[in-house]
């Protein structure tokens, strides 16, 4: 995918991390970041004048820090409700660089996050062939996330659909 | 004057952080009351009292632009202050919603942002458009407050 499309997906990472979590992703990852396990997987599906998948995954060290900003403290001890926030993290990321990849006129349907413990990366061979794919990683806390965005043009042409 | 809100969002995570944002901000408030689409939304305002709506676009049931044309159909909510809080960026859309009166807020905004617009419109004299202190902003991050 050409660099124009890694750029927006950049810019809404980091404004996503930034402005809705109060974490400032870093471009350069230490080590540490480096090595963190991903442990968590947020996926939203979007259709319009293109369809595909952005997936955000994050490693465990980010969610406590993430759901604190979000929430507040008290919630953020809650577990679902710190998956269910890292799912809000992708569905803004989507909504926010689409519109930078596809033009403003655009209209899409994003679907609501869906959450999957561990690293998936859920796309399979065919998806791969047909799809664009770019990509983001970003050293967060002593964790990182990874922002994967695979677009298929033309609203026709349909990703595998993933697995109830 | 304190305000009565409506929070309309199918994410009861993004409801309590529009929430938390909300008290963040600084505008004085009386009750928050919440809703997870446009229908239970149109029960709310129909039931209570409320001087400001801020509205998600994309939701079940019914969604925001379907909410807000419901309430722009009746006499009683024509001139309901409705702010749209969405990731929703299509000019097209947007289009259709600022037709209808609502003025939008793109996710992910801060404190100061919201308050500025809720400033705009409700005419609140009293909450203008300075920005939230520091202190309240930074509560944001460290959440010593009760929230």
């Amino acid at each position: 995918m050409p660099t124009s499309t890694t750029s927006p997906l950049w810019q809404a990472t980091a404004q996503t991390f930034e402005e809705l979590a109060l974490l400032f992703p870093d471009a350069t990852l230490t080590e540490r970041q480096a090595r963190a396990p991903l442990a968590l997987t947020a996926i939203v599906e979007f259709t319009g004048p293109m369809r595909g998948r952005l997936v955000l995954r994050v490693s465990a060290e980010v969610l406590p820090s993430a759901a604190a900003n979000m929430l507040g403290e008290d919630d953020a001890q809650h577990a679902p409700l710190q998956r269910d926030a890292v799912g809000e993290l992708a569905n803004v990321i989507c909504g926010n660089v689409l519109p930078a990849v596809a033009g403003a006129e655009a209209v899409f349907l994003l679907s609501a996050p869906r959450l999957e413990t561990g690293d998936v990366v859920p796309v399979r061979e065919a998806d791969r062939a047909m799809a664009q794919h770019a990509a983001v990683e970003v050293g967060v806390e002593d964790g990182r996330a990874v922002v994967d965005l695979w677009i298929v043009e033309g609203a026709d042409a349909l990703l595998v659909p993933l697995a109830a | 004057m304190a305000l009565n809100v409506l929070v309309v969002d199918d994410s009861a995570v993004m409801r309590a952080m529009i929430v938390r944002t909300l008290k963040l901000s600084g505008v004085p408030l009386a009750e928050i009351h919440q809703a997870g689409n446009g229908e239970e939304g149109l029960r709310v305002v129909r039931d209570e009292w409320v001087d400001l709506v801020l509205l998600d676009v994309n939701m079940p049931v019914m969604n925001g632009e379907e909410m807000l044309t419901a309430l722009r159909a009746e006499e009683a909510t024509r001139a309901l202050p409705v702010i749209v809080v969405s990731t929703e960026s299509s000019d097209t859309r947007l289009a259709r919603l600022t037709a209808l009166d609502a003025r939008i807020v793109h996710k992910p905004f801060p404190p100061e942002t919201l308050r500025a617009m809720i400033a705009e419109v409700t005419g609140h004299s009293g909450i203008g458009g300075s920005h939230a202190d520091e202190h309240d902003v930074a509560a944001l991050a460290s959440d010593s407050a009760d929230f």
